[in-house]
């Protein structure tokens, strides 16, 4: 089951003086149970683009397939609502959009709304929260009371309770301390290796994208520059200079080991991966 | 004397905990102060009760030697500016120039002056080409610099960051990154910045690091950065280089070189191949 861009391009405000386009004939093809990130400067579509996965945006031209459903400019979809539960899209500072009383008719609030019996929504808002690492003595809070590390992961817990098959993530860690951004490293990679949920995650975080996903795509002025392997594209310095983007420290910390002589293989791209390597190399 | 002495100051939301908790340091004229801690160590409250958007009930603050109470908050906040995390969240004007002169207004600046001023801040923080663009159409650093223009033009001796940079791209926040620091070093103007971005507080004169609302050190950056171990116990996160020397401490490797080529270079000398 694809998730397929075919020479879709958006335009924002079209038809009128302030006609702009954000995405720009993109074709682009996302791996299914894979670990996606969608990486480009301030204004170059990341946004638009993910928006388009679950037609909160619809394209101004071209199409796009996800799962089942085929998504055409100039169309009227119909089947929006089965659409966004297979599609969960999780937007920056998801925390904002909490409103209920208490953490659990939150999270519920999702489940309820595509059609799950009362009882069902609360078993599955609990389920999601123990899977995101809420215990059961805050269910019953008010989620404003919750730390912000706490109040994203029951954000996401409000999109992992509908049980979608594809999440989208913007901007997951954007102003968490360490140990919340930790968490929800944490949280996505257990998505994704154990309940092989297909992730799509939008960041300016090279260091996280480099360690964690395993393709990128790189957007520029609402064109897409580049997909593939994240590893090639790090190691590829030319590119890197082309899109504008800082090598992260880890990237760097690499290649001079390489270059002074240690091997290390393609998968060692944390730093506990490299010294787990490295220390085979070297006498203690 | 010291520009903004914090003296005892608490400060509590409900009854039950002091998000800020007995804290005391002063901030001299003319430095660069970056607040850290983890998400609600009160960074946040602090930064509140220094802008006076918080009433100080607990302990004083001075500025300039003038305690900052209820009666002269008003006056005392014309010498203060902040600017926030979200660039979304600040914007007034519908242009550049009319976001700029929002302040001007609201100071009652005649308007035949404010033109000059406008262009003035405006070429500070490198946007005079862009004074007729609609907000919308800027980046987020760009966004971020109309607000710092905007505090610019209303002369203040000291500036807030609340998280300033947090939601930026990697190149929106190396520019505030670098204005911010101009601004403290070139200026005059006195910085106070709360962040998460370890490497700005590299470049920063002064560190405030705090935990669960009590001040846990104050001193030099690097002097903060000796003792990792410290700070990750109150969960911070450490500079590249100290999670390298972490991370091989692990296998039983001892790093001690202050960067990474004499890292690489260590780890040369004691590689079988070599």
């Amino acid at each position: 089951m694809p998730i397929k861009f075919k020479a879709l391009s958006y335009i924002y405000n079209k038809d009128m003086p302030y006609a702009h386009k954000a995405l720009d004939h993109i074709d682009l093809d996302i791996r299914e149970g894979a670990i996606t990130a969608v990486i480009g400067e301030t204004g170059s579509g990341k946004s638009t683009l993910v928006e388009h996965l679950n037609a909160l945006l619809l394209p101004s031209e071209g199409s796009l397939e996800v799962l089942d459903y085929e998504i055409k400019a100039g169309e009227k979809q119909k089947f929006l609502k089965p659409l966004r539960k297979d599609v969960g899209l999780v937007f920056q500072f998801s925390e904002y959009q909490l409103f209920e009383e208490t953490v659990i008719k939150d999270v519920a609030f999702g489940p309820l709304n595509f059609g799950y019996a009362p009882q069902e929504a609360l078993q599955r808002a609990a389920d999601a929260l123990k899977m995101v690492g809420i215990k059961e003595d805050h269910f019953e809070v008010s989620p404003l009371e919750l730390s912000g590390g706490q109040k994203r992961r029951v954000a996401i817990a409000g999109i992992i309770a509908c049980d979608p098959k594809i999440i989208v993530l913007d901007e997951p860690t954007a102003g968490l301390d360490p140990k919340g951004s930790k968490e929800i490293i944490d949280l996505f990679i257990s998505l994704n290796k154990t309940q092989g949920k297909t992730l799509i995650i939008v960041s300016h975080d090279n260091e996280m994208v480099y360690n964690y996903c395993d393709d990128t795509v790189v957007l520029s002025k609402g064109k897409l520059v580049y997909h593939g392997p994240t590893d090639e594209l790090f190691a590829d310095k030319e590119k890197l200079k082309e899109f504008n983007m800082l090598e992260p420290q880890i990237v760097s910390f690499r290649n001079e080991l390489i270059e002074r002589g240690f091997t290390l293989s393609r998968q060692a791209r944390t730093l506990e991966q490299i010294a787990q390597e490295i220390a085979k190399q070297v006498k203690r | 004397m010291s520009l903004i002495e914090i003296k005892n100051v608490s400060f509590s939301y409900n009854e039950t905990k002091k998000a800020v908790n007995d804290v005391s340091f002063d901030v001299e004229q003319g430095s660069y102060v970056t607040v850290i801690g983890h998400n609600g160590s009160g960074k946040s409250t602090l930064a509140k009760l220094i802008a006076g958007l918080l009433p100080v009930k607990e302990g004083k603050i001075l500025i300039d030697g003038k305690e900052v109470n209820e009666e002269n908050i008003s006056s005392m906040r014309t010498r203060l500016g902040i600017v926030f995390q979200n660039p979304d969240n600040q914007f007034i004007g519908s242009t550049v120039r009319d976001d700029i002169a929002f302040g001007l207004e609201n100071k009652l600046v005649k308007s035949e002056d404010m033109d000059a001023i406008i262009d003035e801040y405006a070429k500070k923080v490198g946007l005079e080409a862009f004074l007729n663009y609609e907000p919308q159409n800027l980046s987020g650093g760009q966004k971020q610099r109309v607000a710092i223009a905007g505090i610019l033009a209303m002369k203040p001796d000291i500036i807030i960051f609340d998280e300033a940079t947090s939601m930026l791209d990697p190149k929106g926040k190396k520019e505030i990154k670098k204005l911010m620091y101009d601004l403290a070093s070139g200026d005059d103007i006195t910085i106070i910045s709360i962040t998460h971005d370890i490497e700005e507080v590299l470049q920063s004169d002064d560190c405030v690091v705090l935990n669960k609302g009590k001040l846990f050190m104050h001193d030099k950056p690097e002097e903060v950065f000796r003792n990792p171990e410290k700070l990750r116990q109150i969960e911070l996160d450490v500079p590249f280089i100290e999670k390298v020397r972490e991370a091989f401490a692990k296998h039983k490797i001892k790093l001690n070189a202050d960067d990474l080529k004499g890292m690489v270079d260590e780890l040369c000398r004691s590689s079988s191949k070599h």
